[in-house]
Protein backbone atom coordinates (compact mmCIF):
# COMPACT_ATOMS: atom_id res chain seq x y z
CA UNK A 1 0.00 0.00 0.00
CA UNK A 2 2.93 2.17 0.90
CA UNK A 3 4.59 1.78 -2.32
CA UNK A 4 1.67 2.46 -4.33
CA UNK A 5 1.39 5.51 -2.40
CA UNK A 6 5.33 6.07 -3.08
CA UNK A 7 4.42 5.46 -7.31
CA UNK A 8 1.49 7.22 -6.93
CA UNK A 9 3.20 10.24 -5.25
CA UNK A 10 5.91 10.31 -7.76
CA UNK A 11 3.54 10.05 -10.65
CA UNK A 12 1.53 12.85 -9.42
CA UNK A 13 4.85 15.46 -9.38
CA UNK A 14 5.75 13.97 -12.35
CA UNK A 15 2.73 15.37 -13.92
CA UNK A 16 2.09 18.90 -12.20
CA UNK A 17 5.87 19.00 -14.21
CA UNK A 18 3.80 18.51 -17.39
CA UNK A 19 2.50 21.69 -17.41
CA UNK A 20 -0.98 21.67 -16.10
CA UNK A 21 -0.54 25.24 -13.86
CA UNK A 22 -0.45 26.21 -17.50
CA UNK A 23 -4.00 24.73 -18.38
CA UNK A 24 -5.00 26.46 -15.39
CA UNK A 25 -3.93 29.69 -17.15
CA UNK A 26 -5.22 28.99 -20.30
CA UNK A 27 -8.73 28.37 -18.84
CA UNK A 28 -8.41 31.67 -17.25
CA UNK A 29 -7.42 33.40 -20.13
CA UNK A 30 -10.82 31.70 -22.04
CA UNK A 31 -13.16 32.61 -19.39
CA UNK A 32 -11.83 36.36 -19.45
CA UNK A 33 -12.08 36.06 -23.01
CA UNK A 34 -15.85 35.13 -23.14
CA UNK A 35 -16.91 37.97 -20.05
CA UNK A 36 -14.89 40.70 -21.76
CA UNK A 37 -15.49 39.67 -25.29
CA UNK A 38 -18.28 37.73 -25.75
CA UNK A 39 -20.65 38.98 -23.84
CA UNK A 40 -20.08 43.17 -23.26
CA UNK A 41 -23.92 43.78 -23.69
CA UNK A 42 -25.33 41.19 -21.29
CA UNK A 43 -25.29 42.33 -17.39
CA UNK A 44 -26.20 40.37 -14.49
CA UNK A 45 -27.06 37.22 -14.09
CA UNK A 46 -26.84 36.66 -17.93
CA UNK A 47 -23.34 37.30 -17.48
CA UNK A 48 -23.24 34.75 -14.98
CA UNK A 49 -24.76 32.41 -16.96
CA UNK A 50 -22.68 32.61 -19.87
CA UNK A 51 -19.38 32.60 -17.82
CA UNK A 52 -20.77 29.13 -15.95
CA UNK A 53 -21.78 27.84 -19.49
CA UNK A 54 -18.00 28.31 -20.57
CA UNK A 55 -16.85 27.58 -17.61
CA UNK A 56 -18.31 24.13 -16.79
CA UNK A 57 -17.53 23.29 -20.93
CA UNK A 58 -14.32 24.08 -20.17
CA UNK A 59 -13.94 22.77 -16.80
CA UNK A 60 -14.65 19.38 -18.55
CA UNK A 61 -13.06 19.40 -22.10
CA UNK A 62 -10.00 20.38 -20.69
CA UNK A 63 -10.17 17.63 -18.18
CA UNK A 64 -10.56 15.10 -20.90
CA UNK A 65 -7.87 16.49 -23.08
CA UNK A 66 -5.42 16.83 -20.35
CA UNK A 67 -6.09 13.34 -19.21
CA UNK A 68 -5.17 12.43 -22.70
CA UNK A 69 -2.19 14.38 -23.18
CA UNK A 70 -0.55 13.72 -19.84
CA UNK A 71 -1.65 9.66 -19.61
CA UNK A 72 -0.68 9.00 -22.62
CA UNK A 73 3.18 9.87 -22.50
CA UNK A 74 3.79 9.19 -18.94
CA UNK A 75 3.56 4.94 -18.73
CA UNK A 76 4.95 4.85 -22.34
CA UNK A 77 7.92 7.03 -21.45
CA UNK A 78 8.72 5.25 -18.30
CA UNK A 79 8.81 2.23 -20.01
CA UNK A 80 10.75 3.61 -23.18
CA UNK A 81 13.34 4.69 -21.23
CA UNK A 82 13.58 1.78 -19.07
CA UNK A 83 12.93 3.92 -16.00
CA UNK A 84 10.33 1.08 -14.82
CA UNK A 85 12.83 -1.32 -14.88
CA UNK A 86 14.35 0.54 -12.00
CA UNK A 87 10.95 0.34 -10.18
CA UNK A 88 9.38 -3.48 -11.34
CA UNK A 89 13.16 -5.19 -10.10
CA UNK A 90 12.24 -4.17 -6.55
CA UNK A 91 9.55 -6.29 -4.49
CA UNK A 92 6.40 -3.81 -6.28
CA UNK A 93 3.44 -6.08 -8.17
CA UNK A 94 2.42 -4.88 -11.72
CA UNK A 95 -0.84 -4.17 -10.55
CA UNK A 96 0.23 -2.15 -7.77
CA UNK A 97 2.49 0.01 -10.59
CA UNK A 98 -0.61 0.40 -12.72
CA UNK A 99 -2.72 1.31 -9.68
CA UNK A 100 0.14 3.92 -8.49
CA UNK A 101 0.32 5.63 -11.75
CA UNK A 102 -3.25 5.72 -12.22
CA UNK A 103 -3.82 7.21 -9.15
CA UNK A 104 -0.88 9.77 -9.36
CA UNK A 105 -2.19 11.11 -12.55
CA UNK A 106 -5.98 11.60 -11.82
CA UNK A 107 -4.66 13.25 -8.26
CA UNK A 108 -2.83 15.72 -10.10
CA UNK A 109 -6.03 16.09 -12.64
CA UNK A 110 -8.32 16.65 -9.87
CA UNK A 111 -5.70 19.09 -8.28
CA UNK A 112 -6.25 21.22 -12.10
CA UNK A 113 -9.83 20.88 -11.86
CA UNK A 114 -10.11 22.16 -8.44
CA UNK A 115 -8.14 24.69 -9.39
CA UNK A 116 -10.62 25.57 -12.38
CA UNK A 117 -13.08 25.57 -10.34
CA UNK A 118 -12.25 28.49 -7.96
CA UNK A 119 -11.20 30.44 -10.68
CA UNK A 120 -14.59 30.00 -11.85
CA UNK A 121 -16.16 30.55 -8.64
CA UNK A 122 -14.30 34.17 -8.38
CA UNK A 123 -15.14 34.69 -11.36
CA UNK A 124 -19.03 34.53 -10.59
CA UNK A 125 -18.37 36.64 -7.89
CA UNK A 126 -16.36 39.46 -9.24
CA UNK A 127 -20.30 39.23 -11.38
CA UNK A 128 -22.64 39.38 -8.31
CA UNK A 129 -23.29 36.29 -8.04
CA UNK A 130 -22.72 32.88 -6.33
CA UNK A 131 -21.29 29.28 -7.71
CA UNK A 132 -24.70 26.89 -6.63
CA UNK A 133 -24.36 23.55 -5.32
CA UNK A 134 -25.89 22.33 -8.99
CA UNK A 135 -22.64 24.06 -10.79
CA UNK A 136 -20.54 21.99 -8.39
CA UNK A 137 -21.84 18.94 -8.61
CA UNK A 138 -22.15 19.53 -12.53
CA UNK A 139 -17.96 19.42 -12.03
CA UNK A 140 -17.72 16.45 -9.63
CA UNK A 141 -19.48 14.57 -12.87
CA UNK A 142 -17.13 16.27 -14.90
CA UNK A 143 -14.47 14.73 -12.37
CA UNK A 144 -16.01 11.18 -12.78
CA UNK A 145 -15.78 11.33 -16.58
CA UNK A 146 -11.98 12.63 -16.50
CA UNK A 147 -11.57 9.64 -13.95
CA UNK A 148 -12.91 6.68 -16.60
CA UNK A 149 -11.01 8.65 -19.43
CA UNK A 150 -8.11 8.49 -17.85
CA UNK A 151 -8.63 4.63 -17.33
CA UNK A 152 -9.11 4.16 -21.03
CA UNK A 153 -5.72 5.95 -22.02
CA UNK A 154 -4.00 4.36 -19.16
CA UNK A 155 -5.09 0.55 -20.72
CA UNK A 156 -3.81 1.67 -24.50
CA UNK A 157 -1.01 3.00 -22.57
CA UNK A 158 0.35 -0.39 -21.41
CA UNK A 159 0.40 -1.89 -25.42
CA UNK A 160 0.64 1.09 -27.90
CA UNK A 161 2.43 4.59 -28.30
CA UNK A 162 1.32 7.88 -27.30
CA UNK A 163 0.19 9.02 -30.84
CA UNK A 164 -2.18 6.10 -31.13
CA UNK A 165 -3.27 6.23 -27.18
CA UNK A 166 -4.35 9.52 -27.49
CA UNK A 167 -6.15 8.73 -31.10
CA UNK A 168 -8.00 6.01 -29.66
CA UNK A 169 -9.27 7.43 -26.39
CA UNK A 170 -10.20 10.75 -28.53
CA UNK A 171 -12.38 8.34 -30.44
CA UNK A 172 -13.56 6.51 -27.66
CA UNK A 173 -14.52 10.13 -25.85
CA UNK A 174 -16.53 11.09 -29.24
CA UNK A 175 -17.95 7.72 -29.49
CA UNK A 176 -18.78 7.25 -25.69
CA UNK A 177 -20.48 11.26 -25.56
CA UNK A 178 -23.05 10.14 -28.38
CA UNK A 179 -23.48 6.28 -28.08
CA UNK A 180 -26.96 6.83 -26.16
CA UNK A 181 -27.79 9.40 -28.75
CA UNK A 182 -26.49 7.13 -32.06
CA UNK A 183 -28.30 4.17 -29.70
CA UNK A 184 -31.88 6.00 -30.08
CA UNK A 185 -31.09 6.94 -33.40
CA UNK A 186 -30.87 3.36 -34.56
CA UNK A 187 -33.50 1.92 -32.60
CA UNK A 188 -36.05 4.83 -34.28
CA UNK A 189 -34.42 4.12 -38.04
CA UNK A 190 -32.31 0.97 -38.52
CA UNK A 191 -32.81 -2.42 -39.11
CA UNK A 192 -32.71 -5.44 -36.68
CA UNK A 193 -28.81 -5.68 -37.20
CA UNK A 194 -28.26 -2.01 -36.83
CA UNK A 195 -30.07 -1.86 -33.39
CA UNK A 196 -27.84 -5.14 -32.29
CA UNK A 197 -24.75 -3.28 -32.79
CA UNK A 198 -25.96 -0.38 -31.62
CA UNK A 199 -26.69 -1.77 -28.59
CA UNK A 200 -23.63 -3.91 -28.33
CA UNK A 201 -21.66 -0.39 -28.65
CA UNK A 202 -23.82 0.88 -26.22
CA UNK A 203 -23.10 -1.43 -23.14
CA UNK A 204 -18.99 -1.21 -24.34
CA UNK A 205 -18.19 1.81 -24.41
CA UNK A 206 -18.24 4.33 -22.04
CA UNK A 207 -21.46 6.08 -21.89
CA UNK A 208 -20.05 9.59 -20.92
CA UNK A 209 -23.37 11.07 -21.21
CA UNK A 210 -24.27 10.18 -17.64
CA UNK A 211 -21.55 12.56 -16.10
CA UNK A 212 -23.29 15.35 -18.67
CA UNK A 213 -25.22 17.75 -16.03
CA UNK A 214 -24.08 20.85 -17.18
CA UNK A 215 -27.13 22.12 -19.08
CA UNK A 216 -29.16 21.45 -16.05
CA UNK A 217 -26.69 23.02 -13.84
CA UNK A 218 -26.44 25.98 -16.10
CA UNK A 219 -30.36 26.32 -16.21
CA UNK A 220 -31.30 25.77 -12.84
CA UNK A 221 -33.29 22.62 -13.78
CA UNK A 222 -34.09 19.10 -11.56
CA UNK A 223 -31.81 15.93 -11.49
CA UNK A 224 -32.52 13.36 -8.78
CA UNK A 225 -29.39 12.61 -6.48
CA UNK A 226 -30.44 9.09 -7.45
CA UNK A 227 -28.45 10.58 -10.81
CA UNK A 228 -25.63 11.41 -9.33
CA UNK A 229 -25.59 7.79 -7.29
CA UNK A 230 -25.60 5.67 -10.49
CA UNK A 231 -23.11 8.37 -12.04
CA UNK A 232 -20.55 7.57 -9.44
CA UNK A 233 -21.25 3.77 -8.89
CA UNK A 234 -20.76 3.71 -12.69
CA UNK A 235 -17.81 5.49 -13.00
CA UNK A 236 -16.21 3.29 -10.55
CA UNK A 237 -17.17 -0.39 -11.68
CA UNK A 238 -16.27 1.00 -15.54
CA UNK A 239 -12.65 2.45 -14.01
CA UNK A 240 -12.39 -0.84 -12.37
CA UNK A 241 -12.74 -2.98 -15.38
CA UNK A 242 -10.36 -1.07 -17.54
CA UNK A 243 -8.14 -1.33 -15.25
CA UNK A 244 -8.50 -4.66 -14.58
CA UNK A 245 -7.90 -5.24 -18.65
CA UNK A 246 -4.89 -2.86 -18.42
CA UNK A 247 -3.30 -5.14 -15.76
CA UNK A 248 -4.14 -8.20 -17.44
CA UNK A 249 -1.79 -6.41 -20.88
CA UNK A 250 0.62 -5.44 -18.47
CA UNK A 251 1.33 -8.44 -16.45
CA UNK A 252 2.47 -10.03 -19.79
CA UNK A 253 4.84 -7.60 -21.08
CA UNK A 254 8.07 -7.49 -21.85
CA UNK A 255 10.63 -4.88 -20.62
CA UNK A 256 13.48 -4.83 -23.70
CA UNK B 1 23.10 -23.53 -1.21
CA UNK B 2 23.69 -21.54 -4.32
CA UNK B 3 22.60 -18.10 -4.18
CA UNK B 4 21.46 -18.13 -7.99
CA UNK B 5 20.84 -20.91 -10.57
CA UNK B 6 20.21 -20.77 -13.88
CA UNK B 7 19.09 -23.56 -15.71
CA UNK B 8 19.16 -24.63 -19.49
CA UNK B 9 17.08 -20.84 -20.06
CA UNK B 10 16.40 -20.77 -23.63
CA UNK B 11 14.45 -17.25 -25.08
CA UNK B 12 13.90 -16.40 -28.57
CA UNK B 13 12.15 -13.11 -29.58
CA UNK B 14 9.95 -12.43 -32.52
CA UNK B 15 11.06 -10.59 -35.98
CA UNK B 16 9.33 -7.27 -36.15
CA UNK B 17 9.23 -7.84 -39.83
CA UNK B 18 9.47 -11.56 -40.88
CA UNK B 19 7.41 -12.50 -37.48
CA UNK B 20 10.14 -15.70 -37.31
CA UNK B 21 11.05 -16.34 -34.31
CA UNK B 22 14.57 -16.29 -33.48
CA UNK B 23 16.11 -17.97 -30.43
CA UNK B 24 18.81 -15.46 -28.65
CA UNK B 25 19.82 -17.98 -25.65
CA UNK B 26 20.17 -21.55 -26.81
CA UNK B 27 20.45 -23.17 -22.78
CA UNK B 28 22.06 -21.03 -20.93
CA UNK B 29 23.07 -22.74 -17.12
CA UNK B 30 25.27 -21.11 -14.20
CA UNK B 31 25.80 -20.57 -10.66
CA UNK B 32 26.48 -18.19 -8.19
CA UNK B 33 27.57 -19.22 -4.56
CA UNK B 34 27.46 -16.88 -1.77
CA UNK B 35 29.99 -14.69 -1.25
CA UNK B 36 31.56 -14.77 -4.67
CA UNK B 37 31.93 -12.03 -7.62
CA UNK B 38 30.67 -13.93 -10.56
CA UNK B 39 31.79 -11.99 -13.66
CA UNK B 40 29.66 -12.37 -17.08
CA UNK B 41 31.61 -12.19 -19.84
CA UNK B 42 30.93 -11.94 -23.09
CA UNK B 43 30.62 -10.24 -27.02
CA UNK B 44 28.41 -7.60 -28.12
CA UNK B 45 25.15 -8.83 -28.41
CA UNK B 46 25.91 -12.29 -26.83
CA UNK B 47 22.75 -12.41 -24.69
CA UNK B 48 24.26 -11.05 -21.53
CA UNK B 49 21.39 -8.24 -20.77
CA UNK B 50 18.80 -10.71 -21.91
CA UNK B 51 19.85 -12.75 -19.60
CA UNK B 52 20.01 -10.94 -16.57
CA UNK B 53 16.50 -9.42 -17.39
CA UNK B 54 15.16 -12.87 -17.46
CA UNK B 55 16.72 -13.20 -13.88
CA UNK B 56 15.00 -10.14 -12.56
CA UNK B 57 11.90 -11.42 -13.98
CA UNK B 58 11.62 -8.45 -16.35
CA UNK B 59 11.64 -10.91 -19.25
CA UNK B 60 10.14 -14.46 -19.20
CA UNK B 61 12.32 -17.54 -20.58
CA UNK B 62 10.61 -19.70 -23.18
CA UNK B 63 12.41 -22.60 -21.21
CA UNK B 64 14.24 -22.92 -18.49
CA UNK B 65 14.36 -22.34 -14.55
CA UNK B 66 15.76 -19.48 -12.44
CA UNK B 67 16.27 -19.73 -8.60
CA UNK B 68 17.31 -17.36 -6.06
CA UNK B 69 18.46 -18.48 -2.59
CA UNK B 70 17.16 -21.49 -3.26
CA UNK B 71 13.46 -20.46 -4.50
CA UNK B 72 11.78 -19.71 -7.45
CA UNK B 73 12.73 -16.47 -9.07
CA UNK B 74 8.69 -16.02 -9.12
CA UNK B 75 7.92 -14.96 -5.46
CA UNK B 76 7.88 -10.69 -5.03
CA UNK B 77 9.26 -11.12 -1.58
CA UNK B 78 12.76 -12.68 -2.92
CA UNK B 79 13.53 -9.09 -4.90
CA UNK B 80 13.50 -7.51 -1.41
CA UNK B 81 16.94 -8.91 -1.12
CA UNK B 82 18.17 -7.92 -4.69
CA UNK B 83 19.93 -5.09 -6.02
CA UNK B 84 19.88 -4.30 -9.95
CA UNK B 85 21.42 -1.93 -11.89
CA UNK B 86 20.47 -1.47 -15.73
CA UNK B 87 22.43 -1.28 -18.79
CA UNK B 88 22.46 2.22 -19.39
CA UNK B 89 20.23 3.35 -15.92
CA UNK B 90 17.88 6.35 -16.83
CA UNK B 91 16.54 7.55 -13.96
CA UNK B 92 13.63 10.21 -13.36
CA UNK B 93 15.26 13.40 -14.27
CA UNK B 94 12.45 15.64 -11.96
CA UNK B 95 14.12 14.19 -9.13
CA UNK B 96 17.43 15.21 -7.28
CA UNK B 97 20.07 11.89 -5.81
CA UNK B 98 18.35 12.30 -2.67
CA UNK B 99 14.81 12.55 -3.48
CA UNK B 100 15.25 9.41 -6.33
CA UNK B 101 16.85 7.28 -3.62
CA UNK B 102 14.22 7.65 -1.07
CA UNK B 103 11.96 6.34 -3.56
CA UNK B 104 13.57 3.45 -4.31
CA UNK B 105 14.30 2.83 -0.77
CA UNK B 106 10.60 3.27 -0.18
CA UNK B 107 9.68 0.74 -3.17
CA UNK B 108 12.08 -1.46 -1.57
CA UNK B 109 9.83 -1.54 1.79
CA UNK B 110 12.28 1.45 3.91
CA UNK B 111 11.20 4.53 5.30
CA UNK B 112 11.57 7.37 8.17
CA UNK B 113 15.21 7.71 10.24
CA UNK B 114 16.04 4.83 9.02
CA UNK B 115 15.76 5.32 5.34
CA UNK B 116 16.90 8.92 5.28
CA UNK B 117 20.34 7.70 7.16
CA UNK B 118 20.87 4.47 4.61
CA UNK B 119 20.24 7.43 1.60
CA UNK B 120 23.26 10.01 3.19
CA UNK B 121 25.67 6.89 4.17
CA UNK B 122 24.95 5.64 0.08
CA UNK B 123 25.25 8.82 -1.41
CA UNK B 124 28.37 9.30 0.18
CA UNK B 125 29.81 5.71 -0.29
CA UNK B 126 29.53 6.20 -4.15
CA UNK B 127 31.06 9.63 -3.54
CA UNK B 128 28.32 11.72 -4.54
CA UNK B 129 27.89 14.39 -1.58
CA UNK B 130 28.39 17.19 -3.37
CA UNK B 131 25.78 16.79 -6.14
CA UNK B 132 23.10 15.35 -4.08
CA UNK B 133 20.59 18.06 -4.28
CA UNK B 134 21.43 18.22 -8.39
CA UNK B 135 18.56 16.96 -10.44
CA UNK B 136 19.18 14.12 -12.57
CA UNK B 137 18.55 15.38 -15.47
CA UNK B 138 22.00 17.47 -14.79
CA UNK B 139 23.82 14.03 -14.29
CA UNK B 140 26.58 13.11 -16.01
CA UNK B 141 27.19 9.52 -17.50
CA UNK B 142 29.40 8.39 -14.99
CA UNK B 143 27.60 10.47 -12.44
CA UNK B 144 24.33 8.32 -13.44
CA UNK B 145 26.21 5.20 -13.18
CA UNK B 146 26.99 5.84 -9.72
CA UNK B 147 23.58 6.83 -8.61
CA UNK B 148 22.79 3.69 -9.87
CA UNK B 149 24.95 1.84 -8.18
CA UNK B 150 23.58 3.98 -5.20
CA UNK B 151 19.95 2.60 -5.88
CA UNK B 152 21.46 -1.36 -6.39
CA UNK B 153 23.05 -1.13 -2.82
CA UNK B 154 20.67 1.33 -0.92
CA UNK B 155 18.37 -1.59 0.73
CA UNK B 156 21.81 -3.40 1.78
CA UNK B 157 20.83 -6.86 -0.85
CA UNK B 158 22.41 -10.27 -0.90
CA UNK B 159 22.15 -10.56 -4.12
CA UNK B 160 23.73 -8.25 -6.85
CA UNK B 161 23.45 -7.96 -10.25
CA UNK B 162 24.50 -5.12 -12.67
CA UNK B 163 25.05 -4.89 -15.86
CA UNK B 164 28.27 -3.22 -17.24
CA UNK B 165 28.46 -1.46 -14.02
CA UNK B 166 31.72 0.14 -15.14
CA UNK B 167 30.74 1.54 -18.54
CA UNK B 168 31.10 5.34 -18.70
CA UNK B 169 33.27 5.69 -15.76
CA UNK B 170 36.75 7.42 -15.65
CA UNK B 171 39.55 5.33 -13.48
CA UNK B 172 38.57 6.90 -10.13
CA UNK B 173 35.31 6.15 -10.60
CA UNK B 174 36.05 2.59 -11.31
CA UNK B 175 37.74 2.33 -8.58
CA UNK B 176 35.44 3.43 -6.46
CA UNK B 177 33.14 0.79 -7.73
CA UNK B 178 35.56 -1.96 -7.30
CA UNK B 179 35.90 -1.17 -3.56
CA UNK B 180 32.47 -0.84 -2.84
CA UNK B 181 31.97 -4.25 -4.73
CA UNK B 182 34.84 -5.63 -2.64
CA UNK B 183 33.83 -4.59 0.46
CA UNK B 184 30.63 -5.94 -0.06
CA UNK B 185 31.91 -9.57 -1.14
CA UNK B 186 33.89 -9.13 2.40
CA UNK B 187 30.33 -9.00 3.94
CA UNK B 188 28.95 -12.00 2.45
CA UNK B 189 27.07 -10.56 -0.28
CA UNK B 190 26.63 -12.45 -3.64
CA UNK B 191 27.98 -10.09 -6.72
CA UNK B 192 26.76 -10.89 -10.65
CA UNK B 193 28.19 -8.61 -12.86
CA UNK B 194 27.97 -8.36 -16.65
CA UNK B 195 31.46 -6.49 -18.19
CA UNK B 196 33.87 -5.98 -20.95
CA UNK B 197 36.67 -4.23 -18.78
CA UNK B 198 38.79 -7.08 -18.54
CA UNK B 199 40.73 -6.18 -15.91
CA UNK B 200 37.91 -5.01 -14.05
CA UNK B 201 37.37 -8.33 -14.24
CA UNK B 202 40.59 -9.89 -12.86
CA UNK B 203 40.64 -7.61 -10.41
CA UNK B 204 37.15 -8.56 -8.99
CA UNK B 205 36.10 -11.49 -10.24
CA UNK B 206 36.32 -15.50 -8.34
CA UNK B 207 34.84 -16.83 -11.59
CA UNK B 208 33.82 -15.85 -14.94
CA UNK B 209 31.37 -17.24 -17.01
CA UNK B 210 32.05 -17.24 -20.59
CA UNK B 211 28.63 -16.30 -23.07
CA UNK B 212 28.84 -16.44 -27.14
CA UNK B 213 25.94 -16.56 -29.34
CA UNK B 214 23.64 -17.76 -26.37
CA UNK B 215 25.69 -20.11 -24.82
CA UNK B 216 27.98 -20.63 -22.37
CA UNK B 217 30.97 -21.93 -23.35
CA UNK B 218 33.31 -21.64 -20.70
CA UNK B 219 33.19 -21.21 -16.96
CA UNK B 220 36.19 -20.47 -15.55
CA UNK B 221 37.79 -19.76 -11.70
CA UNK B 222 40.38 -17.06 -11.83
CA UNK B 223 42.31 -18.68 -9.37
CA UNK B 224 42.09 -21.66 -12.51
CA UNK B 225 44.04 -19.13 -14.72
CA UNK B 226 47.28 -18.95 -12.67
CA UNK B 227 47.40 -22.22 -12.22
CA UNK B 228 47.08 -22.34 -16.14
CA UNK B 229 50.86 -21.17 -17.06
CA UNK B 230 52.09 -23.19 -13.81
CA UNK B 231 55.60 -23.66 -14.11
CA UNK B 232 56.50 -21.05 -16.95
CA UNK B 233 58.64 -18.48 -15.77
CA UNK B 234 60.38 -16.02 -17.97
CA UNK B 235 63.57 -14.69 -16.80
CA UNK B 236 64.66 -11.29 -18.54
CA UNK B 237 68.33 -10.39 -18.38
CA UNK B 238 71.30 -9.00 -20.39
CA UNK B 239 75.08 -8.37 -20.14
CA UNK B 240 75.89 -12.12 -20.22
CA UNK B 241 78.67 -14.44 -22.27
CA UNK B 242 75.93 -15.86 -24.88
CA UNK B 243 78.01 -19.33 -24.37
CA UNK B 244 75.92 -20.09 -21.74
CA UNK B 245 72.61 -20.73 -23.94
CA UNK B 246 74.86 -24.06 -24.51
CA UNK B 247 74.53 -24.97 -20.90
CA UNK B 248 71.53 -24.28 -20.51
CA UNK B 249 69.95 -25.61 -23.17
CA UNK B 250 67.39 -28.52 -21.51
CA UNK B 251 66.73 -25.54 -18.89
CA UNK B 252 64.82 -23.06 -21.40
CA UNK B 253 62.10 -23.15 -23.86
CA UNK B 254 62.68 -20.40 -26.16
CA UNK B 255 64.72 -17.22 -25.79
CA UNK B 256 63.74 -13.95 -27.82
CA UNK B 257 65.68 -10.87 -28.15
CA UNK B 258 64.51 -7.12 -28.03
CA UNK B 259 67.46 -4.42 -27.86
CA UNK B 260 69.90 -5.87 -24.94
CA UNK B 261 67.04 -7.88 -23.70
CA UNK B 262 67.06 -11.62 -23.66
CA UNK B 263 63.70 -13.05 -22.64
CA UNK B 264 64.22 -16.98 -21.40
CA UNK B 265 61.34 -19.09 -21.41
CA UNK B 266 61.78 -21.07 -18.43
CA UNK B 267 60.35 -24.57 -19.10
CA UNK B 268 60.14 -25.86 -15.19
CA UNK B 269 59.96 -23.62 -11.89
CA UNK B 270 62.75 -25.79 -10.46
CA UNK B 271 64.81 -24.54 -13.45
CA UNK B 272 64.77 -20.90 -12.06
CA UNK B 273 67.35 -21.02 -9.99
CA UNK B 274 70.00 -22.68 -12.23
CA UNK B 275 69.38 -20.01 -15.00
CA UNK B 276 69.55 -17.04 -12.75
CA UNK B 277 73.10 -19.25 -11.20
CA UNK B 278 74.34 -19.05 -15.02
CA UNK B 279 73.42 -15.52 -16.15
CA UNK B 280 74.83 -14.18 -12.28
CA UNK B 281 77.98 -16.48 -13.38
CA UNK B 282 78.76 -14.84 -16.16
CA UNK B 283 78.77 -11.58 -15.23
CA UNK B 284 75.13 -10.82 -16.46
CA UNK B 285 71.93 -8.92 -15.37
CA UNK B 286 68.54 -9.85 -13.89
CA UNK B 287 66.24 -7.17 -14.73
CA UNK B 288 63.03 -9.24 -13.82
CA UNK B 289 61.07 -12.68 -13.23
CA UNK B 290 57.94 -13.07 -14.20
CA UNK B 291 55.77 -15.89 -13.55
CA UNK B 292 53.92 -16.80 -16.86
CA UNK B 293 50.04 -17.29 -17.06
CA UNK B 294 47.64 -16.22 -19.64
CA UNK B 295 45.00 -13.20 -18.99
CA UNK B 296 41.43 -13.47 -18.96
CA UNK B 297 42.04 -11.44 -22.04
CA UNK B 298 43.71 -14.36 -23.95
CA UNK B 299 41.50 -17.16 -22.81
CA UNK B 300 38.32 -14.17 -24.10
CA UNK B 301 39.71 -13.87 -27.43
CA UNK B 302 40.47 -17.37 -27.65
CA UNK B 303 37.11 -18.42 -27.09
CA UNK B 304 35.49 -15.71 -28.79
CA UNK B 305 37.59 -15.65 -31.76
CA UNK B 306 38.04 -19.47 -32.21
CA UNK B 307 34.65 -20.86 -34.56
CA UNK B 308 33.30 -24.29 -34.57
CA UNK B 309 36.44 -26.81 -34.98
CA UNK B 310 39.45 -24.00 -34.24
CA UNK B 311 37.13 -23.64 -30.79
CA UNK B 312 37.26 -27.12 -29.97
CA UNK B 313 41.17 -27.82 -30.69
CA UNK B 314 41.74 -24.72 -28.57
CA UNK B 315 40.46 -26.26 -25.52
CA UNK B 316 42.02 -29.35 -26.13
CA UNK B 317 45.15 -27.54 -25.65
CA UNK B 318 44.21 -25.87 -22.93
CA UNK B 319 42.60 -29.05 -21.19
CA UNK B 320 46.52 -31.17 -22.06
CA UNK B 321 48.11 -27.91 -19.91
CA UNK B 322 46.12 -28.31 -17.24
CA UNK B 323 47.28 -32.45 -16.90
CA UNK B 324 50.48 -30.93 -17.63
CA UNK B 325 50.63 -28.65 -14.69
CA UNK B 326 49.23 -31.48 -12.48
CA UNK B 327 51.67 -33.30 -12.87
CA UNK B 328 54.51 -31.11 -12.35
CA UNK B 329 53.18 -30.33 -8.62
CA UNK B 330 53.11 -33.82 -7.42
N1 LIG C 1 13.46 -7.09 -27.62
C1 LIG C 1 14.25 -7.71 -28.51
N2 LIG C 1 13.75 -8.07 -29.72
C2 LIG C 1 14.53 -8.70 -30.62
N3 LIG C 1 15.82 -9.00 -30.42
C3 LIG C 1 16.38 -8.67 -29.26
C4 LIG C 1 15.63 -8.00 -28.23
N4 LIG C 1 16.44 -7.79 -27.18
C5 LIG C 1 17.64 -8.29 -27.52
N5 LIG C 1 17.60 -8.82 -28.76
C6 LIG C 1 18.72 -9.48 -29.45
O1 LIG C 1 19.28 -10.41 -28.57
C7 LIG C 1 20.68 -10.46 -28.72
C8 LIG C 1 21.34 -10.33 -27.37
O2 LIG C 1 21.12 -9.04 -26.86
P1 LIG C 1 21.65 -8.59 -25.45
O3 LIG C 1 21.20 -7.18 -25.23
O4 LIG C 1 21.23 -9.59 -24.44
O5 LIG C 1 23.21 -8.65 -25.66
P2 LIG C 1 24.38 -8.23 -24.66
O6 LIG C 1 25.20 -9.46 -24.44
O7 LIG C 1 23.84 -7.57 -23.47
O8 LIG C 1 25.20 -7.22 -25.54
P3 LIG C 1 26.00 -5.88 -25.12
O9 LIG C 1 27.33 -6.33 -24.65
O10 LIG C 1 26.09 -5.13 -26.38
O11 LIG C 1 25.20 -5.19 -24.07
C9 LIG C 1 21.07 -9.37 -29.71
O12 LIG C 1 21.34 -9.96 -30.94
C10 LIG C 1 19.82 -8.52 -29.78
O13 LIG C 1 19.68 -8.03 -31.08
MG1 LIG D 1 24.02 -5.75 -22.65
Amino acid sequence: MRKIFSIALNTFREALREKLLFIVLIFTGILLLSTYVLSPLSVGTARNKVITDVGLACISLLGVLTAIMVGSTLVYKEVDKKAILMVLSRPVSRHGYLIGKYAGITAALFLMMILMTGILAVMIELGQGHITPAVLLAIYLSGLETMVLCAIVIFFSTFTTPVLTSFFSLCLFIAGSLSGDLRAFASRFGGALMKYVMDVLYYLLPNLKVFNLRHEAVHQLRFSSADLGTATLYALVYTGVILYFAYMVFRKREFS
Amino acid sequence: MDILRIEGIKKSFKNDISFERKEILHGVSFFARKGEILGFLGPNGAGKTTTIKIILGLMRPDEGTVSIFGRSSRERSLKARIGYLPENPYFYPHLNLREFLTFCGNLSGMRGKVLDRKVAATISLVDLEASHKQRLKSFSKGMLQRAGLAQAILHDPDLLILDEPFSGLDPLGRKIIRDILLGLRRRGKTIFFSSHILPDMEALCNRACLIRSGKVVKNIGLDEIFRLGEGKVEVVARGFEKEIFEMMRDLIDKVEMNGEEFFLSVSKQEYVRAVVQHIYNSGGEILRVVNQHPSLEDIFMNEISGTGGEGEDSRRVEEKEFSGSGRGKS
